[in-house]
């Protein structure tokens, strides 16, 4: 019964963490640059739905909603100011901005929010139980969200021109601009997505977790280990690799003390580099 | 080239990332040596989880400053602060703590917590500057402390067994412990299972969680799997809160025991006060709030601060008393002189209990007991207090005082 119970856990973190890492895997691939700033969007978000809830006490949901896309929209306005009039350096000079606007966005949100923890206004979850087996209403939330964004996300992509001109630029912008697609418009509906799953990311970090300042920058070790146990860029890959890092890591307390649950990620990535260097995906398709 | 890509990637942006979590801190300025004054470094989390308590000792330390300093007695004239945040990160603070060594030549540095401290040990020696702070705990400096390395707070060993009597008290059988994987909770929770465990009670289940996660309820399933009736958490706010609320959910109806850290009205306002109501107690160093030193100190810091004394706030005043009246007794205004002359203030001699009161006593060449606001302050061979506690319980949505352990208890 605890093997299930804690196979249940790893499906909520795995959920979790495949919401916080599908949009920084998809600026990955298209954009072609690691963006460590994710994390600080979703920080963005979480303190800025927690301001809205719980400073001005606006509706959850209200709050949540506007937080996603005010951070969609920071997301877009971050690259355009300060990715976009470098992309001709190279991917290596990108990853390292993005470190500087991390830190450029964890001051404003250290200088803003202080010390301390948050937690957003809503009320204690209801417990479903089926046996001994044990999940609240907020991690069943959590998990139907991930189905949703990660069937949303494949449906967009395979369904709409835009999803399809996002995946012809990921294969080559430059065949896809010669092709007549607006690169300059795929590139804006690319951030705005990834940047509203991190807004997301950010909503539901604040439902299942206790908040201060770190605590997102401390995910984007476990997102960067998801996206490159993945395949760096390939969607089903994150998808798969969210629930093996998940249920790796929640399984892992049963052999060893809890204190090691963050150490096996990184075991989880070394293993899976070695047997397959590229990632879990056959493909960076 | 293909096949090591991803590896490249990884390493590159880890070593990135490793690198942004230990950012640098801002530079202050300030002027070390002695003749027209010494510096003192104050080396606390200003920024970071554990920010409120570095700043109740940052401004209890400039009070206490403020105060030598109007009284003129100090032989080493005017003691300056520069103050250093380590934002809560050790390896940020162990980098500033060698800034305030090298760069700004401060006699002494007050102020870091525990995980700080154990790493400054062997430079603050070498250096001969004098390592002091009101609140690290940490069972590691039972063994580093006496020489050079100071605390106005008791060791977590004193922590721990106030922690394993009140889980006596309580008639606990079985007891769960839970601790985060840093230096001060470490100690605390071995400590207190250790105690408990010589009074006979069963520690069931004795589990580790690393900070800084999403969730908790994985480690915490195989500690409830054990079926406590109580659980010693040692953890901080942003662990214990997220735990306590896991632990709910998961059907845990005991009682909890928190570490000092989370005695803070914000855990209470996180985890929900129905949710703890009763349920929930804290242990921590707690002056004996009836003394007169005490109550003296706390109408001064009201009157000058405008607000209450918060926790630590008298350790850190006794501190700042002690060190300057060591520079009194001392014969210079050295770090390695400092040193020489502290503990002799702090015990076996006429009582003081103010600095003016104990400068003026050294002045006519009488041995001086600074006894403080936190209580005796005898400070012992590893460098120690020994300290008394408070047992805190949430009642009507507030930590109300349920028991007290005076220093007595722990001689």
């Amino acid at each position: 019964m605890r093997v299930l119970q804690l196979i249940l856990f790893g499906v909520v973190t795995g959920s979790f963490l495949l919401v916080g890492t599908i949009g920084f895997a998809l600026t990955r691939r298209v954009e072609g640059f690691l963006n460590i700033a994710h994390a600080e969007l979703i920080t963005v978000s979480a303190f800025g739905t927690w301001f809205m809830n719980r400073e001005l006490g606006w509706n959850f949901f209200l709050a949540g909603g506007i937080a996603v896309v005010g951070t969609s929209l920071l997301g877009l306005v971050v690259a355009r100011l300060f990715y976009d009039p470098i992309k001709h350096l190279g991917s290596s000079v990108l990853l390292i901005t993005s470190v500087g606007v991390t830190f450029f966005l964890h001051g404003i949100a250290e200088g803003s929010i202080g010390t301390g923890i948050r937690v957003f206004d809503i009320p204690t979850p209801t417990v479903l139980s089926l046996g001994e087996l044990r999940i609240t209403t907020y991690q069943l939330a959590i998990v139907g969200i991930a189905i949703v964004t990660a069937v949303g996300l494949t449906l967009f992509m395979n369904r709409t021109r835009t999803g399809m001109d996002i995946r012809a630029m990921a294969i080559n912008r430059d065949l896809a601009a010669s092709r007549g697609i607006d690169i300059r418009a795929t590139s804006r509906a690319t951030w705005l997505i990834a940047s509203g799953l991190a807004g997301l990311a950010g909503v539901l970090l604040g439902v299942q977790a206790t908040l201060t300042t770190d605590l997102a920058f401390q995910q984007i070790l476990i997102i960067l280990t998801v996206a490159i146990v993945g395949g760096l860029g390939s969607l089903y890959g994150v998808i798969a690799a969210a629930f093996l890092v998940g249920f790796a890591m929640d399984l892992s307390v049963l052999w060893l003390p809890g204190g090691y649950r963050p150490m096996v990620a990184f075991a989880v990535v070394i293993i899976v580099l070695a047997v397959r260097p590229s990632g879990l995906a056959r493909t960076a398709g | 080239m293909r096949r090591h890509s991803a590896l490249v990637i990884l390493i590159a942006a880890f070593s990135l990332v490793a690198a942004a979590c230990a950012s640098t801190g801002t530079p202050s300025d300030g002027a070390g040596g002695d003749g027209d004054g010494v510096t003192i470094g104050v080396l606390v989390p200003l920024t970071g989880e554990a920010g409120a308590f570095g700043q109740i000792v940052a401004d209890t330390a400039q009070l206490a400053v403020d105060e030598i300093n109007a009284s003129g007695l100090n032989p080493c004239g005017q003691i300056n602060l520069v103050i250093a945040d380590t934002q809560t990160n050790p390896e940020q603070g162990i980098r500033e703590g060698n800034r305030l060594m090298d760069s700004v030549g401060v006699v002494a540095i007050v102020g870091p917590t525990s995980e700080t401290m154990v790493a400054l040990v062997d430079s603050a020696i070498t250096n001969e500057v004098v390592l002091f702070s009101p609140y690290a705990g940490s069972i590691s400096l039972n063994a580093l402390g006496g020489n050079f390395v100071y605390r106005t707070v008791a060791s977590d060993l004193d922590d721990g067994k106030a922690a394993g009597l009140w889980l006596v008290d309580r008639g606990y059988k079985r007891v769960a412990v839970l601790t985060q994987n840093e230096e001060s909770t470490i100690s605390i929770g071995t400590a207190a299972a250790d105690a408990a465990r010589a009074q006979g009670v069963e520690i069931v289940a004795d589990a580790s969680f690393a900070p800084g996660q999403t969730s908790y309820q994985a480690e915490l399933s195989s500690v409830l799997a054990s079926k406590p009736d109580g659980i010693f958490l040692a953890g901080g706010q942003q662990s214990g809160v997220t735990i306590l609320k896991e632990a709910t959910a998961l059907g845990y109806e005991g009682e909890w025991l928190l570490a000092a850290d989370m005695a803070v009205p914000e855990v209470i306002e996180g985890v929900g006060a129905d949710l703890m109501e009763g349920i929930a107690f804290a242990e921590l160093a707690s002056a004996d709030t009836d003394l007169p030193t005490y109550t003296a100190f706390a109408a001064l810091h009201k009157e000058k601060l405008g607000t209450e004394a918060g926790p630590f706030s008298a350790n850190s005043w006794d501190m700042m008393n002690l060190i300057a009246l060591a520079m009194n007794a001392a014969d210079g205004c050295t770090g390695a002189a400092i040193n020489d002359a502290l503990r002799s203030v702090s015990s076996g001699g006429t009582v003081v209990s103010s600095y003016e009161e104990g400068a003026k006593a050294l002045a006519n060449g009488t041995d001086i007991d600074y006894n403080g606001a936190s209580g005796p302050v005898d400070i012992d061979e590893t460098g120690s207090v020994t300290g008394s506690y408070a047992i805190v319980g949430v009642k009507n949505g507030e930590w109300t005082g349920v028991e007290f352990y005076s220093a007595d208890t722990f001689k």
